[in-house]
């Protein structure tokens, strides 16, 4: 967070004498967090603008490096916290890939992992379009998403135990299998979606209003978004079609089909109908997902009781698994010593986990890539040249999170 | 939080990346700050074109002390297809950074997105970034104290470090300052001791 503002450059100041500087946030309204923009301006131009990020820090990185391996996990979903369980997804997989054991997990646990990916991704880019939607005066839309995602919400708490941040994965699989009733409610989900996303895309897509903000605003070539590092919908929505999920595929999603919407312009419009596309693929996932799951049953944690707590059934009865038990939760367990850089595609772009083992209980570190960092410094590429309101489109269609942010 | 609970088992490597076990993520590359700059900008030259992350590390027992970690991307820079994109390749880069002279040159005139991610680890680590462009803290406020990430950094910083807070578990503690509210342990005693000998404990109009 810095208190002071950005230096003018001395060539602006001389220029008739015109330009003007503008703090814009931390508490506006259409910054989805807390994001301060200084503006450089001239009139409605922005001649330049540097976003001022920082007012989220929570030191979370410093906070897992003094976790247990698994407690850390709980930190690591506070980052983005509209898609917490993609985060735990990432890290789990790190540190299963420091352990060696990513070929143990079980398959029901993988299938289960990629279907609360998926409905995570689809309960973001809710949340996506319906903060955009009031950015651009629509406030309808924030009732119709945040009803699809509240359903969403509803199968995170039976599944997980809590609405935003489950901690539903653990290293080595999930925690408990799927309540009774789940698949029931799942169906309803899908069978509700389609006629959700259709009514969606009659209010918006075609909307004359809508176009003509996002239509040429903030585009980006395939050589600025390669050159500021921006991942996700807003890469693919430049033309190129790079998706972590295929091109680094994990947890089996090589065995899934689905494919990667792109578009070609790289405005504001693309990156709004990839992300739509995006919620369409996301179901097209999780419904065979669901068949699969009919036939995959079995456990859903990997049965190594060094990496996992033994059931809890088992601790009464046996006093191995209650002096394993008493092991993993004191001391919890070691991480043979090494560094892994594993990537995931979360909502918002490629997620990744840098992480060094010492070897002992705790992570050593924990370094984030995270995507809503880098989307976000585009802004400074972005933003020159249009006007004030349309930088309020800009930063909904790079979609950031401040957890994330800032960490 | 477990760190009360139970002592830390420590690993003891010194340099974990050395024994790393076998994972296949990226290729590896060793430098060091005189040598960073060039090898950089012959990778960007050789295809790897994206500057996926800039991270750091801090080993406080190994010589160099921190890792500069730079993370790369073999992306097209064009329109392409998912088979045009296929498995781009990564690579790390560990640029080891003596603890005597925390320099490295910049990589923000090779690629935009390194603007922020350097100034994170000038912010969290104390490593300057020599000719960036605006080398101020990011996530920490400007006036703010040491360099959090490095490990010799107390996790609930130096300020409380210097004046901790008392902890009324232990009596010893006690004389380690006052508690906010102005009322010592002996006088929260005393006034307990009153309540409990008046008799009526919760209904005491004292």
């Amino acid at each position: 967070m810095s208190m002071s503002a950005t230096p003018l450059s001395p060539e602006v100041i001389s220029k008739d004498g015109n330009a003007m500087v503008l703090s814009m946030g931390p508490q506006h309204p259409s910054t989805h967090g807390v994001l301060q923009i200084m503006l450089e301006i001239e009139g409605e131009n922005i001649v330049k603008a540097e976003p001022e990020i920082g007012y989220l820090h929570t030191g979370i990185e410093k906070n897992c490096e003094n976790q247990f391996w698994s407690t850390a996990q709980t930190n690591v979903e506070r980052m983005d916290y509209l898609a917490p369980s993609n985060n735990a997804f990432c890290y789990a997989l790190a540190v299963e890939k420091l352990l060696g054991i990513t070929d143990q997990i079980p398959e029901r646990a993988q299938l289960i992992r990629v279907l609360n990916a998926e409905l995570t991704r689809i309960a973001s880019h809710c949340v996506w379009l319906g903060t955009g939607g009031i950015d651009l005066g629509a406030l309808s839309v924030f009732f119709y998403t945040f009803d699809l995602r509240e359903n969403i919400l509803d199968l995170q708490e039976a599944s997980g135990g809590a609405r935003m941040h489950p901690n539903y994965f653990r290293v080595g699989g999930v925690n408990g299998d799927l309540p009774a009733g789940y698949e029931e409610r799942l169906d309803a989900l899908v069978d509700k979606f389609p006629g959700r996303m259709r009514d969606l895309r009659a209010l918006l897509q075609a909307n004359p209003i809508l176009q003509d903000r996002m239509i040429d605003v903030g585009i980006m070539t395939p050589e600025e978004v390669v050159q500021w590092n921006i991942t996700g919908p807003s890469l693919r929505a430049s033309g190129i079609a790079y998706d972590v999920r295929k091109a680094y595929p994990y947890s089996g999603y090589e065995n899934l089909q689905f494919d990667v919407p792109t578009r070609e312009e790289g405005d504001s419009y693309a990156r709004f109908l990839v992300r739509l596309d995006e919620m369409e693929e996301s179901m097209r996932i999780i419904k065979q997902v669901r068949d699969k799951l009919k036939k995959v049953r079995g456990p859903v944690m990997i049965d190594d009781t060094k990496v996992a707590p033994p059931p809890k059934e088992t601790i009464a009865l046996s006093m191995e698994a209650l002096i394993h038990h008493f092991k993993y939760m004191t001391e919890g367990f070691r991480v043979p010593p090494g560094d892994v850089y594993q990537a995931t595609e979360s909502p918002r772009g490629e997620l990744a986990y840098y992480i060094v083992s010492d070897g002992g209980n705790r992570p050593y570190r924990v370094r984030t890539r995270p995507p809503s960092m880098y989307n976000l410094q585009s802004l400074k590429g972005m933003a020159p040249g249009n006007l004030i309101a349309d930088l309020v489109v800009m930063i909904g269609s790079v979609d950031p999170v401040f957890g994330e942010v800032d960490r | 939080m477990p760190s009360t609970q139970s002592p830390p088992l420590l690993g003891g490597a010194i340099d974990p990346t050395a024994v790393r076990p076998n994972i296949d993520d990226a290729i590896i590359e060793r430098t060091d700050p005189a040598h960073v700059r060039e090898r950089l900008a012959q990778l960007k030259a050789d295809g790897y074109t994206m500057l996926l992350d800039v991270g750091g590390v801090d080993y406080p027992q190994r010589t160099p002390r921190f890792d500069v970690v730079y993370h790369l991307l073999k992306m097209p820079v064009r329109k392409a297809t998912l088979a045009e994109v296929g498995r781009p390749q990564r690579l790390r880069l560990l640029c080891g950074v003596p603890a005597e002279n925390t320099t490295v040159p910049t990589a923000t005139d090779l690629w935009k997105s390194a603007d922020w991610a350097e100034r994170e680890i000038y912010d969290l680590f104390g490593i300057t970034f020599d000719g960036h462009p605006d080398m101020r803290r990011i996530q920490m406020p400007n006036d703010w104290e040491g360099y959090p990430l490095r490990k010799d950094y107390p996790l609930r910083g130096p300020a409380r470090e210097r004046s901790p807070r008392p902890s009324f578990a232990l009596k010893s503690n006690v004389n380690a300052g006052t508690p906010p509210s102005g009322r010592t342990l002996e006088a929260l005693q005393a006034q307990i001791a009153k309540v409990r000998a008046s008799g009526d404990g919760e209904r005491s109009k004292s």
